[in-house]
């Protein structure tokens, strides 16, 4: 184990509810709730303002009851190209104090400050960042201090909104063992059930099994319970697991709704190209592209499509991207595009028919590659482009610059789900 | 129309033609089959517009009478229904006769089918095929040749010209090339003209095809003449006509792919590395990681591996006859090989490897006539 480590998790509180007050500052200290179908009353209620949840409002649920429960509740409909937004400003500052910065979600992240301390103490930190975000971004946050990501997370959840919560490893049995075992991060309702049925209710309950009698039940799962309910987690912080390892994607919303092939060409094309160099920096090849379409209506489709094997550079990725494109594109406006390696693989496990025709080009190709990264982490991301990325900047741009990069797919896609429940098609 | 046919010949003969017969036909009047009755016999027809076969039963075969024509005609009757039909009658014998204007009466022992017929007049004609130029060659050397290089034919679409098997022929030489873009087969065989300088290329026949004429053609060393036309080429033998439509688009060179000095060559018996990368393949999942990995070993031996992750791994030495030349590593999709090792007929191979990364050559040892390429797999 390397020395001490100090760990923020920082989590937005309320966010989605948070951003709309800060856009429209009529909206602060009341009882606010973001729902889809507001004017149908048959939406769900996705986040709620501390305001209404006091008032009994527990998203998700459906905006009658909400109303019921909650009389003069002020409802909302999602407005996610500005959540998007404020997020990316919100990664921007804690950018601002260390590069290592791991989004966990549009509203959550993990951050290392144990180099940066020098002299300051974290609860400072903490507290300066917190404050910044109110002040520059209107943004209440709860910030969690720890060894540990694990600790840092249950520690942001004690005190919400505007907490500051410093959560030690010898705390771990005073603070954690009475509580609940499903309220481990990372504990489900169906893991929760299952513990039940064994007899383990709190976290000191599981961090008194022998760790060969959870992985029995649990696999590998049981022994990292066992861990963390020992206040034990050694996973980095890592800037690039923006998600885990399933799947690497990015999306990018349209300046304007279009139609327009060149320009979609062009974001494809940008998109290909990150999603390349982030399977590349992890080491991993896609087996299977996915393409997300969302259009003008937000109506959203993803497709995807097998490759005759892993890949992980612009071309194939776009290729893939762009057939699946042609095939599935219904031809009318589009308002956000994004591409999703799936089914990784490790370097190393790759493997690859090699074309009796072609055979030559995969050396000559896989050289290249690594070359043009080379460059770039050289002389910054602008220093080679393909003919047609090089178009007058738009957002597709930021994506290329890993700083910029928007929230994960998945996870803003599980978010918007609750609202249409027909967006994914297979 | 009405005649009486030997039962077993006429079931053969359906189920030949139903081979060209597609039920997903777009064509309603080709999922039947054309019944021509004539004073000399009895014509069958089925054809799914790439394929059509014809099947002639003469009114005697080796002196024996087969049909008794009353009165000539045609029908054309749904052969889905007709083909079960007939395998099932009771006699040796049936009676088939167009009643009505496109009824048929079947009539086996006590036994009567009545079944509505389509118009003949809407059929479609046979191409008709400028038979001057034809070359022959053993029904049973045709059928090795399309059983040795068929398997080899691209199974997806996207290169449709690598679905066909490629012929040419020159000098009296044929040659057939398959190839699927990962392994490629090639067969040579002398074959007999009328014209020595008969010679053709990019003739690529459909796989589908040619596995369809192998199967009704027997394995006798009677000839069948071959007629090659602009876009058809016909099968002739006695008493059949094939007909397949040819593939439009050039087939890519593949003469310069095959490399002529390789580095390492060994040779071994042909039924221990089938076995060996047999096994080798147990653990791989549904045809999903056919990876196998050959290095080199000390004594002349070869070691085959393969692994399967989160099943296992197997490894197992097999004895060479023959090494020569450089170490050797290599890992090559050992499904396509072990196609290959079953139908090399010869108890030893041999194989040339020019490195990791290029492509290498199995043959027959000692032969000619046949060669298989295949590109390694590259772990990355």
């Amino acid at each position: 184990m390397p020395q001490h480590r100090v760990i923020f998790h920082v989590d937005m509180n309320s966010f989605y509810a948070s951003v709309e007050a800060a856009f429209d500052p009529s909206l602060k200290g009341k009882p606010l709730a973001i729902a889809g179908n507001a004017r149908e009353r048959r939406g769900i209620v996705v986040t709620a303002s501390y305001e209404a949840r006091a008032k009994g409002v527990k998203p998700p649920m459906p905006l009658w009851e909400a109303e019921k429960a909650c009389p003069g509740l002020l409802v909302r409909e999602p407005n996610f190209d500005r959540y998007r937004d404020l997020s990316q400003q919100m990664f921007q500052l804690l950018y601002e104090y260390t590069p290592l910065v791991q989004p966990v979600s549009i509203d959550e992240g993990y951050m290392d400050v144990t180099a940066i301390e020098r002299g300051t103490h974290p609860v400072d930190l903490a507290g300066h960042i917190q404050a910044r975000l109110n002040n520059e971004l209107q943004l209440p946050s709860s910030i969690g201090i720890a060894p540990n990501k694990f600790l840092a997370k249950m520690a942001s959840d004690m005190k919400k909104p505007f907490g500051i919560t410093v959560l030690r490893k010898r705390q771990v049995p005073d603070v954690l063992w009475p509580m609940d075992a499903v309220k481990m991060h990372g504990i489900g309702s169906k893991t929760g059930e299952k513990l039940t049925r064994l007899g383990i209710l709190t976290i000191g309950d599981i961090a008194h099994q022998e760790p060969h009698y959870l992985e029995q039940y649990f696999g590998v799962a049981g022994r990292r319970m066992y861990e963390k309910a020992h206040g034990i987690d050694e996973r980095p912080v890592d800037p690039d697991a923006v998600h885990d390892f399933k799947s690497i994607g990015n999306s990018t919303t349209l300046p304007e709704d279009t139609v327009n092939q060149a320009t979609v060409r062009k974001v494809l094309m940008n998109l290909a190209d990150s999603v390349g160099r982030r399977l590349r920096r992890k080491h991993v090849y896609a087996g299977n592209v996915q393409l997300t379409i969302r259009y003008h209506d937000r109506k959203t489709i993803t497709r995807s499509r097998q490759l005759p094997h892993p890949v992980n550079n612009q071309d194939d990725i776009f290729q893939a991207a762009w057939f699946l494109w042609e095939t599935y594109w219904n031809q009318t406006p589009i308002r956000l595009l994004g591409i999703t390696g799936l089914d990784l693989v490790e370097e190393g496990k790759a493997v690859k028919q090699l074309d009796l025709f072609d055979y030559k080009r995969d050396l000559k190709d896989e050289r290249l590659s690594g070359v043009v990264d080379q460059l770039r982490n050289k002389y910054g991301e602008e220093s080679l482009l393909r003919g047609r990325q090089m178009s007058e900047r738009d957002r597709s741009d930021q994506i290329r610059d890993k700083k910029k990069r928007g929230t994960s797919l998945e996870k803003d896609f599980l978010r918007e789900d609750i609202f249409n429940n027909n967006q994914t098609e297979e | 129309m009405q005649f009486t046919i030997n039962r077993e010949r006429f079931v053969q003969s359906v189920q030949d033609v139903s081979k060209a017969i597609s039920p997903r036909t777009t064509i309603p009047i080709l999922t039947g089959i054309k019944i021509d009755a004539a004073e000399d016999g009895v014509t069958l027809t089925g054809s799914d517009s790439d394929i059509s076969i014809e099947s002639f039963i003469p009114v005697e075969e080796n002196g024996e009478q087969i049909v008794t024509v009353e009165t000539e005609g045609t029908i054309v009757l749904q052969a889905r229904f007709f083909a079960d039909i007939i395998k099932k009658l009771p006699e040796n014998t049936l009676e088939l006769s167009v009643t009505d204007q496109f009824t048929a009466q079947v009539k086996s022992g006590s036994s009567v089918f009545n079944i509505n017929g389509l118009d003949p007049d809407e059929y479609p004609r046979l191409p008709e095929i400028d038979e001057s130029s034809v070359f022959k060659m053993p029904k049973n050397l045709l059928k090795s040749m399309i059983r040795q290089t068929a398997f080899a034919v691209s199974t997806v679409e996207t290169r449709p010209i690598l679905t066909g098997i490629h012929w040419a022929l020159s000098g009296e030489k044929l040659t057939c090339t398959a190839t699927d873009s990962h392994r490629l087969a090639m067969r040579h065989a002398e074959v007999k003209s009328n014209d020595a300088d008969l010679s053709f290329s990019n003739v690529v026949i459909p796989g589908k095809s040619l596995s369809e004429l192998s199967k009704i053609i027997d394995d006798s060393d009677e000839l069948i003449d071959i007629i090659v036309a602009e876009n058809q080429i016909l099968f002739k033998a006695t008493n059949l006509l094939f007909f397949s439509r040819l593939l439009d688009g050039n087939y890519p060179a593949t003469d310069n792919m095959i490399p002529t000095s390789g580095k390492t060559n060994i040779t071994l018996e042909t039924k221990h590395l089938l076995d060996a990368i047999e096994r080798a393949l147990l653990l791989s999942r549904e045809g999903k990681n056919n990876v196998v990995h050959v290095k080199s070993l000390e004594d002349g031996k070869i070691e085959i591996t393969s692994v399967t992750p989160e099943v296992g791994k197997v490894t197992e030495h097999v004895a060479t006859n023959s090494y020569d030349g450089e170490a050797l590593q290599i890992s090559f999709n050992g499904k396509n090989m072990i196609d290959a090792l079953k139908i090399v007929e010869s108890s030893e191979i041999t194989v040339d490897f020019t490195g990791a990364m290029s492509p290498f050559v199995l043959k027959p040892a000692e032969m000619d006539h046949m060669l298989h390429l295949f590109s390694p797999v590259r772990t990355y």
